[in-house]
């Protein structure tokens, strides 16, 4: 957060004239901006956006890749960013909580809510918005054990959300004997999945996704982090719980409603992947790595502190663009099983290099976001 | 169950001479904990019941199996207890398993290495990839989970990349000594489960009895105060990792003997999550300073009997992880409890 940037560096103060003082500002333009790039996670993100972005259009343009690169390409991709960035702000909620905050369950809540969305929509023939609020209170139900166990209770949230994530993956599986549901009206929810037209330029195809799920949710979050009580006195128990008590704020209770939001986020993110199968799957979240590490990941590239009580929105939101974006050229320009290779290997490495250039930066200036 | 067992053998200890096991008390922990008991009263509570439920599960051909395929899990656990000590973690193991599998698979099917040859490659390499683990957490002062995330994206490309999208097929028997075949038991008694046990007793009198296997306790309770106190704890904690990476091969080998003639890129993959369960089922600490390798192998067994019960009763499958699930949320609110009573007495 930048309220934790310190002072301007030592310089000494020049009482010269006007002319002079530019020269040294001037002088100190570099620094300044090394700084910028180094503390300010969102500026760090904006810059590396920019140049994925460049090459791959460069790239593009001299033809080395598969198919075009434009803009077009680039926002139907946002289809891969709306999980993306709702399970990355859950984990951007539970971790800014603190004490060792991160919820390794999501994508096993994201499988059983599946299951319970596919019952109601697909099998008891419940109205779809009656159906998305019992997937949304049913993945809050889900956080609710978590931040229970956590808060309450005092479970470390490692091991209490790999406890959950067996759990909860087991009984996606058992509930409808492995088999997945896809009913007519399942089937037909397929298309809230397409594309819509927007009228910019030539028009371009968004995801209906990014405009009913992505950008609604993150606006929320962004509130409630920014603009409410709730929001300040979540920054406050992960920064130092202790001083939170003290200073009469409910630990519990606001560590808890972090961990439900969290469940009610991936109870949201179980009817976009629906929507996406157009089917509600037993394994959806958690075929593969699955989802919790992903967005944990994603977190992080975000600038979200594992300590706790640090983390943007607008960083989670960046950092998914980064990845979806930097996936999708990818696949252009190493078509096939060795491009989905090449993402991992990407994935890993920008990870990594975030992680290092945390630790290079907080020894420098400090404790940044 | 849990806390009915638990007094009178947690207790048991304080009952004769008070005043030395006072003064061992303050050196060294009792060599066995509540937990530990427990544990090994839950696991034969366990194999009683099932043996009731399926006269065949107290046979030679029904716990053989089980031994052997808790063995990769424990000993990946082994080294996870020893790097949960210090107050990190290893979520690339998986990923590790898979890397250490498929090349030492490909060099037995491409240029037929013999079983020396085969287990140290596999071990070299799993002790590699722990280097490069441990020298980004040690000296790149990161979160060891972020850093093993990203890691265990890297090996898993590299593991995907010698792959080349197919399968490893035609892998010969060289490793058949740790299989779950004739050949791979003696008197009965699986090898890869014997070399766990003796790997198992090894790292326990290491951590036990040995200053730097004390050290790595100090650098869990307090990294800072262990530095002060003389301690390297960057040395130590690229150790524990080195460790993990070695042993992980070692258990790569076992995956491969386990397994069929057939290696795919889907090889090791839980593994991490199955190697913390038995962990912290065995009562270490996930926020470092405190475990035992023994909890860590009854751990193991515990998760294998379930899974291996859970099979053996005909239900399905995948009930097993719902019962590791409580299992896991069980042993840590048992310790939970103790700590609080231990706080409050």
């Amino acid at each position: 957060m930048s309220t934790a940037v310190s002072p301007a560096p030592a310089q000494a103060p020049q009482p010269e004239d006007g002319s002079s003082q530019s020269r040294s500002r001037l002088g100190q333009l570099p620094a300044t901006v090394l700084r910028a790039l180094l503390t300010q996670r969102i500026v760090l993100l904006l810059v590396l956006l920019l140049v994925v972005v460049v090459t791959m259009t460069t790239l593009s343009s001299n033809n080395y890749l598969a198919a075009p690169y434009d803009l077009s390409y680039m926002s139907s991709a946002l289809i891969s960013a709306v999980p993306l960035v709702m399970l990355g702000l859950a984990e951007l909620l539970v971790i800014t909580s603190g004490r060792g905050g991160i919820d390794l369950s999501v994508g096993a809540i994201v499988s059983l809510t599946s299951m319970v969305f596919g019952f109601a929509y697909g099998e008891w023939g419940w109205s779809l918005w009656l159906a998305i609020l019992l997937a949304a209170a049913f993945g809050g139900l889900c956080g609710a054990v978590n931040g229970f166990l956590i808060a309450y209770v005092g479970y470390p949230a490692l091991i209490t959300t790999l406890a959950t994530y067996y759990a909860f993956s087991s009984i996606a599986i058992v509930i409808n004997d492995q088999q997945p549901i896809s009913t007519a009206p399942i089937q037909d929810f397929f298309s809230t999945a397409r594309s819509i037209e927007v009228p910019v330029g030539d028009g371009l195809p968004i995801p209906l996704g990014t405009l009913t799920f992505l950008i609604p949710i993150a606006i929320v979050v962004w509130v409630l982090l920014n603009r409410t009580t709730f929001g300040r006195r979540l920054y406050g128990i992960g920064t130092n719980d202790v001083a939170a008590q003290w200073a009469g704020i409910d630990v519990r209770r606001t560590r808890f409603s972090a961990y439900v939001l969290a469940g009610v986020i991936s109870g949201l993110v179980a009817v976009v992947t629906v929507a996406q199968f157009a089917s509600a799957r037993p394994d959806a979240g958690v075929t593969g790595t699955g989802m919790a590490l992903p967005a944990i990941t994603i977190a992080v590239l975000g600038g979200v502190a594992i300590t706790g009580g640090i983390g943007r929105v607008a960083g989670v939101v960046l950092a998914t663009l980064l990845i979806v974006w930097l996936n999708a050229g990818i696949l252009l320009a190493v078509p096939g099983n060795a491009g989905s290779q090449y993402q991992l290997l990407a994935l890993g490495v920008v990870l990594v290099f975030a992680a290092l250039l945390n630790g290079l930066t907080n020894r420098r200036y400090g404790r940044t976001g | 169950m849990s806390s009915s067992t638990l007094t009178p053998a947690g207790g048991a200890p304080a009952g004769e001479g008070e005043h030395t096991a006072q003064a061992r008390g303050r050196v060294l922990p009792f060599p066995i904990t509540g937990q530990e008991i427990v544990l090994i009263a839950v696991i034969v509570a366990l194999w009683i019941a099932l043996w009731l439920g399926t006269p065949a599960f107290l046979t030679s051909g029904s716990i053989v199996p089980l031994l052997v395929a808790m063995a990769p899990v424990a000993l990946i656990g082994i080294g996870m207890t020893v790097i949960i000590i210090t107050g990190g973690i290893d979520v690339s193991v998986a990923s590790m398993v898979m890397v250490c599998a498929v090349v030492v698979a490909k060099a037995m099917v491409d240029s037929g290495v013999s079983l020396p040859v085969a287990v140290l490659l596999s071990m070299a390499l799993g002790g590699v990839l722990g280097l490069v683990n441990g020298v980004l957490i040690a000296y790149g002062r990161v979160h060891a989970i972020i850093i093993t995330f990203g890691t265990a994206n890297l090996f898993k490309f590299v593991g995907l990349q010698v792959f080349g999208g197919s399968t490893v097929n035609g892998i010969p028997d060289t490793l058949d000594v740790f299989g779950r075949g004739a050949d791979g038991r003696t008197l009965g008694v699986p090898h890869s489960f014997l070399l766990m046990l003796v790997i198992a007793a090894l790292a326990w009198y290491y951590l036990r009895h040995t200053p730097s296997g004390r050290h790595l306790y100090a650098i869990g309770g307090d990294a800072d105060a262990a530095r002060l106190a003389g301690v390297k704890v960057q040395r130590r904690v690229l150790s524990a990792y080195v460790l993990t990476g070695l042993l992980t091969g070692l258990a790569a080998c076992f995956v491969i003997a386990q397994g069929t003639s057939t290696l795919a890129p889907n090889v090791g993959a839980g593994m991490e999550l199955s190697a913390i369960a038995a962990v912290v089922i065995g009562g270490t600490s996930i926020m470092g300073g405190r475990g035992s390798v023994l909890g860590t192998v009854l751990g193991a067994l515990l998760v294998q009997t379930v899974a291996s019960g859970v099979t053996q009763l005909g239900w399905r499958s995948q009930l097993a992880s719902l019962f590791i699930g409580i299992f896991i949320l069980i042993a840590v609110g048992a310790d939970l409890l103790r700590q609080r009573a231990r706080r409050t007495a």
